[in-house]
């Protein structure tokens, strides 16, 4: 309170009352926190540390002066708001200019992280490319310490020569077998006689095996995931955890394996699809996925550089080794019904279906540059199927369609010519229902089964140079739905496999001609070996009970062995890696081939003389139980003698010369030839 | 190997067979004359004639003094070797199809066919006993009921006779009793021949159920069976090689009618202890009847449904050849 005296002296008052005095004394400290008396307000009170993770720095933001700074927050505003709610912004200024970085707070952390997601990489003209960091980032990056601590040296582990089965002196391709219902696995060398086992364990997988693209690893599946075994003794190399694994990929460059799992996907970690790098084990990449229907659901370009997968109405393609999205973003392709890359080269070949008034098209792209290089319209269209030749020269688009005014559903070819200017594309009408078409492997011919069961037919295009596409053969009254062809081209095989009881027909395709008919009972798969020169025929215990067996037989379709295998389930041959040789090389080798030839045939007939090893073993105990009975036998014959010298009167006769000196020895010479030799007159 | 063509026969070879010493061979076949020959150049010495009908079998004793052959004349003759006299005739009721000398020599055994109500019989007489050969009266006769043998051998000490019957048996028949001592039921079918090894420890016997087998002489234990895909006809053991050899017919495809020069009916040689076939040779033109090896093992010969015999002497490879174990 103040001094009342103080007051008259300060103030002249009117003639009237003294006012009293509310003022607390000079040296009053009140003793009630702002907590108390300001509380509800004090909660909104902006924290310093609050605002640090809600922070974001945007870098590369154009340098304006104050006239065009109204205009530039108005640019970041609309930007960045679509994060969340922009609660602060800063922009740093020097020389009159924005400094070229700004400072945007939002009311909460969440949104920071969204907008260095989604804004990081943001293209706001030619010039300017945002950069979008987490305050908290900076810091985090700072603090890192300025000694470097080299990471822990791993131990090498030597698998040794993982191409190992390629260096067989009698250049024997391996395959895989599995029998006994999946109990056992084994390797095998082919060999013409009978299959060398090269390694054979129980319980080596759980379902089935795979091998990789180019020979180099065999994949094993199990309840907790993948394993991957390679090397002269099948050691294992490497494994990949992914809970109730089903299905595997591998990339084609062997890099990278997918392996999907209908487990463990959960919304914050996909985890259904798993990209794993082969050669750390580490896992690179999840992804979702709804449905395994139609795997591989990713799809690699043929030098591993993109992997590719459709969903609704776009195409999301992805680069290695970062994993990430080609370009940022996947493309929309509006009802995109199918694709696929050529397998030589990385074009993606793509189809919609009709959209109202729009027809339906293919389009081949071209990555990385996403040019179309081709589109193709096509009318009436029901359905479409890509089939690319395993070199990528040729694409066939199977076309269904039904013309206006019909009913019934008619199939086109349409082919592509890629190595050609402007890839012209070529129709082949078909006037059968299709049941097979496949493409002659480094050639350019096609086969087509088309007709309807009990009228089969099988008919040899050849796609020529000159633009043209000639029927060259016919066949009809086929008992086939498959067609195999040899991996090197001009040999296939027609299969009737499973529903038509395993016939089977040998083709030459250079005359077209029918090398062998055969038939393997049941069969369903047949298998090429990577060389061409065999083909496997087999009934798997997994479609048929009984007669479980893989037929060897030649190209030409003479039946070498028949191999019976308790429960035999699968068989697959292992691919052999691209050949090291060059075109010349090749060349040249064929030239003398003749020279080959003459060594080679000396070496089967040798081979042919020389006894398995199991042949080896059972002629040794053989003859061991022989000589054992012969010492027996020559016991009781020495037994014997007193008795046999008796029987003859005392001579001995148990060897020839027994008694030598009862022998009178006489020379006799008698006439054996006459031959003439003048001497010359002497 | 340089194959010695024997030509004495006009009708196809029954048997053939070697002495002790090996350096004759006995040949009889389905003409009445019985021929021997020098084995070492394919000579003949000389033929032994009074037989009237196919001679079916043929045996020399172990010092070539004497000569059994029997036929389908209804007799046994004993002839000398030297001179080819006839020193007995011992008539029958049917055929004779078997017969053989004990190892002493004294004893001879021949057995005769089931034939126009007649019985099978195996008949033994004791040549040291003049008497049994006068009143033809054997001091053994044993009656085969049930198949009747298809050809005999001596055991080793002239204890028993081993025969094969038509319907696959082989019997151990004691030379003292006639009665069955042993019995092997390995064939499924006729036995066509049976054979001795050398030292008559081990017997081979061919059949038509296109085997042959090993059999041990006393315990008639079956040891090895060598398969083909035709009939056997005849099989011989091997006297110093682990070898086999086997005769018989031919898949009547693989006959080709074009070739006269060399006949392609082959006389086959399997590897006793792993019953492997590694060799063939060829050369006759009809199915081979009869196989023997010379005593020294140095060669074999073959009678063929053609008539002829050859002998064979084998290359030095024959001997270094070893199959891989």
């Amino acid at each position: 309170m103040r001094d009342t005296n103080n007051m008259e002296d300060e103030m002249e008052y009117d003639d009237g009352e003294e006012e009293p005095s509310f003022s607390d004394p000079e040296d009053f400290v009140d003793d009630i926190s702002d907590q108390e008396l300001l509380g509800d307000v004090l909660r909104d009170k902006p924290q310093e540390a609050d605002g640090i993770d809600s922070v974001v720095v945007v870098d590369n933001v154009p340098q304006v002066g104050p006239d065009r700074l109204e205009k530039l927050k108005n640019v970041i505003q609309k930007i960045f708001s679509k994060f969340g709610k922009i609660t602060n912004d800063f922009y740093p200024f020097a020389d009159g200019k924005t400094k070229g970085y700004i400072f945007l707070e939002y009311s909460a952390p969440s949104h920071a992280h969204e907008a260095v997601k989604n804004a990081d990489g943001y293209k706001l003209d030619k010039q300017h490319t945002f950069r979008v960091n987490l305050f908290t980032d900076f810091d985090k990056y700072m603090s890192i310490s300025d000694e470097w601590e080299s990471p822990e040296k791993q131990p090498f582990k030597d698998f040794g020569n993982l191409r190992h089965w390629m260096e067989d002196p009698d250049c024997r391709d391996q395959y895989s077998v599995i029998y006994d219902s999946g109990e056992r696995t084994g390797i095998f060398a082919n060999d013409v006689k009978e299959p060398i086992e090269v390694e054979e364990r129980a319980r080596w997988t759980e379902t089935y095996v795979r091998w990789s693209p180019k020979g180099t690893y065999l994949a094993t599946f199990h309840q907790r995931g993948i394993a991957l075994w390679g090397g002269e003794k099948f050691k294992q190399i490497q494994r990949f955890s992914h809970q109730g694994v089903q299905l595997i990929d591998f990339s084609p460059c062997e890099r990278y394996v997918v392996t999907f799992s209908p487990l463990m996907d959960t919304k914050d970690d996909p985890q259904a699809i798993i990209i794993w790098d082969v050669l750390t084990g580490q896992k690179k990449r999840g992804f979702h996925c709804e449905s395994s229907a139609h795997w591989p659901i990713f799809k690699w370009s043929p030098d591993g550089k993109f992997f590719a997968r459709m969903t609704q109405d776009t195409l999301s393609i992805y680069e290695t080794p970062s994993m990430g999205l080609l370009d940022k973003k996947s493309l929309k392709i509006n009802g995109i019904k199918d694709f696929s890359w050529s397998p030589g080269d990385n074009i993606i070949a793509f189809w919609v279906p009709e959209d109202k008034d729009i027809p339906a098209r293919v389009t081949l792209m071209q990555l990385p540059s996403r040019n179309e290089i081709r589109v193709r319209n096509l009318f009436n269209v029901v359905d479409c199927k890509l089939h690319w030749q395993k070199n990528g020269d040729y694409l066939c688009v199977k076309v269904d369609r039904t013309p206006k005014g019909t009913q019934g559903v008619v199939t086109n070819f349409e082919i592509f010519r890629m190595r050609e200017k402007q890839v012209p594309v070529d129709v082949v009408e078909m006037k059968e229902g299709i049941i097979a078409f496949a493409w002659e492997p480094n050639g350019s011919k096609f086969a087509v089964l088309h007709g309807e069961s009990p009228r089969i037919n099988v008919s040899f295009y050849h796609v020529k140079n000159n633009g043209k596409i000639d029927l060259i053969k016919m066949f009809d009254k086929q008992q086939a739905n498959s067609i195999f062809w040899s991996p090197q081209g001009q040999f296939l095989v027609l299969a009737g496999l499973r529903s038509m009881n395993g016939a089977l027909a040998f083709v030459d395709t250079s005359d077209c001609t029918m090398m062998n008919i055969a038939e393997h009972y049941m069969a369903s798969d047949v298998e090429w070996d990577p060389t061409g020169r065999y083909v496997v025929t087999s009934v798997s215990w997994w479609s048929h009970k009984v007669d479980n067996a893989f037929w060897l037989w030649t190209f030409q379709g003479r039946l070498l062995q028949k191999n019976n295998k308790e429960r035999f389930c699968q068989l697959l041959w292992r691919p052999r890696p691209p050949s090291l040789l060059t075109a010349d090389q090749i060349k040249l080798i064929k030239k003398d081939l003749k020279k080959y030839s003459k060594i080679f045939e000396q070496k089967d007939r040798l081979s042919q003389s020389k006894a398995s090893k199991e042949l080896v073993d059972k002629r040794r105990s053989m003859m061991e139980d022989y000589r054992k009975y012969r010492e027996r036998a020559m016991d009781m014959y020495n037994e014997q003698r007193p008795l046999r010298l008796e029987l003859r009167g005392g001579v001995d006769t148990d060897e020839l010369e027994s008694n030598i000196d009862d022998w009178e020895e006489e020379t006799i010479e008698f006439f054996i030839n006459e031959e003439i030799i003048p001497i010359g007159d002497l | 190997m340089r194959p010695i063509l024997l030509q004495g026969h006009e009708r196809s070879i029954t048997q053939i067979k070697y002495n002790r010493e090996g350096d004759l061979l006995f040949s009889v076949a389905k003409d009445p004359i019985a021929n021997v020959w020098y084995s070492v150049n394919g000579e003949r010495l000389g033929t032994y004639n009074g037989h009237t009908g196919a001679v079916w079998c043929v045996d020399v004793d172990w010092d070539t003094k004497n000569v059994l052959t029997g036929s389908a004349d209804n007799s046994c003759r004993l002839w000398d070797c030297e001179t080819g006299k006839q020193l007995a005739l011992l008539e029958t009721n049917s055929a004779v199809r078997t017969c053989g000398f004990d190892f002493s020599g004294n004893i001879i055994m021949f057995s005769t066919d089931k034939q126009m109500g007649y019985q099978c019989f195996l008949n033994y007489f004791d040549l040291r006993d003049p008497q049994q050969i006068e009143d033809n009266q054997p001091y053994l006769s044993v009656p085969c009921n049930e198949s009747k043998i298809t050809s005999a051998v001596w055991g080793p000490l002239g204890e028993f006779v081993i025969a094969g019957h038509e319907n696959g048996e082989i019997n151990q028949f004691s030379a003292k009793s006639g009665e069955i001592l042993k019995t092997a039921k390995e064939h499924t079918k006729q036995i066509n021949d049976i054979q001795s090894s050398v030292d008559l420890t081990m017997l081979i016997s061919a059949s038509k159920d296109c085997t042959a087998k090993m059999f041990d002489s006393t315990s008639l234990e079956h040891i090895k069976t060598f398969k083909t895909e035709r009939p056997v006809n005849s099989a011989a053991i091997s006297p110093i090689m682990d070898h086999v050899v086997m005769g018989g017919g031919q898949e009547a495809m693989e006959v080709t009618t074009t070739s006269t020069r060399i006949g392609k009916f082959e006389a086959r040689f399997f590897h006793a202890a792993y019953e492997e076939e590694f060799g063939r040779v060829k050369g006759h033109f009809g199915p081979i009847n009869c196989v023997a090896f010379h005593p020294d093992g140095k060669s074999y010969s073959s009678g063929g449904e053609d008539g002829y015999t050859r002998i064979h002497y084998f290359d030095p490879q024959y001997f270094d050849f070893e199959l891989e174990a």
